[in-house]
């Protein structure tokens, strides 16, 4: 993987009148990545990439791009980036093909060939509604027309805000595919932001974890779930009976009680050794399971986050 | 810069509104010759009934120049009006569509984005006068002939030689498409404070009849002001139509038109580029 920095946020910050929806934001996005940026809904997410497209103006702070900080040469920043801001909005009454030419137009300088735009169209299946005006199209195709006009110009960096949102499940897995594509044959970067967090999980090299305007953790994905691979989640019987167990075992580190379940800080090698001392005690273990995904890493910094 | 115009001309004359002006005055002009092709010469002579004891007049005076004159004097509010609805649109109407997000992640400036879209309002608004100016022409000149123009002033009746008035009424109609810009240009000014095109239409109307109203009045308080409103300068085209063409009054008429242009522009731009993008 790349070291080469193509995006970075310097201590971003944006307040609104008396609310700051982004504080010292600071990241850094590496060429090739597929980098994650997630956080709960209001979390300043939209705002960060408002900002990094120069839609908002950040309170303080900068974000550079290629080297060219956007605050002060936002052309040249931009040159090579394209994406979608929240759900993409078109001109309704031109067709998918002219909103196309207007995208292309407004980065390029110039009308982009016929042969590109239906290169960018029959990508996302939309080739043979290029006549088509924009306000009959659903919210899916929308959604795809959107990811068709981040495509043209051969963009380097694309940043995507919840790209699959509106798409039937066929429609996500090509999205997902795609995005896997473009970064692995084309080389191109991209930033996706998504509630999805399977969908994250699935496609990320890298990723952010954004809430209340603040990054909690980030890094490369497999590093960060595996700061989580001793989190063992128990479903046994009698729950209080079993804490006490756990709590005086040398094996175990940590032990906490959630709503039907204990979850445990231990090694995986202990797991055996563990159930046997439950079983001897005479308690019930229905399941045990490694706690690695990404969401519930997500909700563990999230709902730390809370506590805190 | 050419493309970006060619990009906003797109959008603009993409939209319905756009046609509305067009069609009210495709529709108005035809109608209003048509009652007065059907009131005969019945209006000139109201109209110079207070002269004709005292003038012999011979000759068509009820003819199409006179028709299109009268025609101008819609350039008041209605016109205005029919401006404002293209003009208020322009930025409120990408605000209100979110379709900012799809054009200024773009590697452009935001100032030359506004100066198409500024540029293009212009150009609407010019086509508008030139679509009333012809359809007057065009049709009063058919129906009603050519002569010599009765131009009713203040306290005054001109009357200009037919050969004059060509040229007469391009310079009448240059000063219209000027005064009609400044409101056009009031609001897009307006557009840009708002999400939504209602706001700069009903704010441009509300500014426009007040003012015209203190352009207006007779009353001393306001004669130190009156030379510095737009609104003074509304009927700009009939200074076009005085006997001997006063230079002077049209340049001075000129130079506060334009002055506004610059004025309600830069400002609109000031805000603009400082505007957080946020539908």
């Amino acid at each position: 993987m790349s070291t080469e920095t193509i995006l970075r946020t310097i201590n971003l910050n944006k307040r609104f009148k008396k609310r700051w929806a982004v504080k010292n934001l600071n990241f850094e996005v590496k060429r090739g990545d597929i980098f994650g940026f997630l956080g709960p809904n209001g979390a300043g997410k939209s705002t960060a990439i408002r900002m990094i497209f120069s839609l908002i103006k950040p309170t303080s702070g900068d974000v550079e791009i290629f080297g060219h900080s956007v605050r002060k040469n936002h052309s040249q920043a931009l040159q090579k980036v394209a994406g979608i801001v929240e759900k993409p909005d078109f001109y309704l009454n031109l067709t998918a093909y002219r909103n196309m030419q207007i995208a292309g137009g407004l980065t390029l300088g110039k009308i982009p060939s016929s042969k590109s735009i239906e290169h960018s169209l029959q990508i996302v299946g939309l080739a043979d509604r290029s006549k088509d005006k924009v306000k009959i199209f659903s919210h899916g195709m929308k959604q795809r027309l959107g990811i068709a006009q981040a495509l043209l110009c051969n963009p380097e960096l694309i940043i995507l805000d919840e790209p699959t949102n509106g798409l039937d499940p066929q429609g996500m897995k090509d999205i997902r595919e795609l995005i896997i594509k473009l970064s692995k044959e084309n080389g191109v970067t991209v930033i996706l932001s998504s509630h999805l967090l399977h969908e994250v999980q699935q496609v990320a090299t890298r990723m952010a974890i954004i809430s209340h305007g603040e990054i909690r953790v980030q890094g490369l994905v497999k590093d960060l779930l595996s700061e989580n691979k001793d989190i063992h989640v128990i479903s046994v019987t009698p729950k209080i009976k079993a804490m006490k167990i756990l709590k005086f075992s040398s094996l175990v580190n940590k032990v906490s009680l959630q709503k039907t379940e204990i979850e445990i800080s231990t090694s995986h090698k202990n797991i055996p050794k563990l159930l046997t001392l439950l079983s001897e005690n005479k308690c019930n273990v229905f399941s045990v399971y490694q706690k690695q995904t990404l969401e519930d890493y997500f909700l563990s910094v999230t709902s730390e986050e809370k506590l805190l | 810069m050419l493309l970006l115009i060619y990009f906003e001309l797109l959008k603009t004359f993409s939209k319905w509104r756009t046609y509305i002006g067009f069609i009210t005055v495709s529709v108005v002009i035809p109608v209003v010759m048509y009652a007065l092709y059907y009131e005969g010469g019945g209006f000139i002579n109201a109209q110079t009934r207070s002269i004709q004891k005292e003038f012999f007049m011979v000759g068509n005076l009820f003819n199409g120049w006179v028709i299109a004159q009268l025609i101008m004097n819609s350039l008041w509010v209605h016109i205005p009006f029919l401006i404002t609805l293209v003009a208020g649109d322009q930025l409120a109407g990408e605000a209100a569509a979110g379709t900012f997000r799809l054009s200024l992640i773009r590697p452009i400036s935001r100032s030359k984005f506004l100066f198409a879209k500024y540029f293009t309002t212009l150009i609407y608004t010019a086509l508008l006068v030139i679509v009333i100016a012809l359809l007057s022409l065009g049709l009063g000149l058919y129906f009603f002939g050519s002569g010599d123009l009765i131009a009713f002033a203040e306290n005054s009746i001109t009357i200009l030689h037919e050969d004059l008035l060509l040229n007469r009424f391009i310079l009448a109609y240059a000063l219209a498409i000027l005064s009609m810009s400044v409101v056009a240009s009031l609001a897009f000014l307006f557009s840009s404070f708002v999400e939504n095109a209602i706001g700069p239409i009903i704010a441009t109307m509300a500014v426009l009849v007040c003012l015209l109203v203190i352009s207006n009045l007779p009353v001393d308080l306001f004669e130190n002001y009156k030379p510095y409103l737009f609104t003074t300068y509304q009927n700009a085209w009939s200074l076009a139509f005085k006997d001997i063409l006063d230079w002077n009054e049209i340049s001075r008429a000129v130079t506060i038109m334009i002055s506004y242009l610059v004025g309600f522009y830069s400002l609109t731009l000031l805000i603009f580029i400082k505007k957080d993008i946020l539908t």
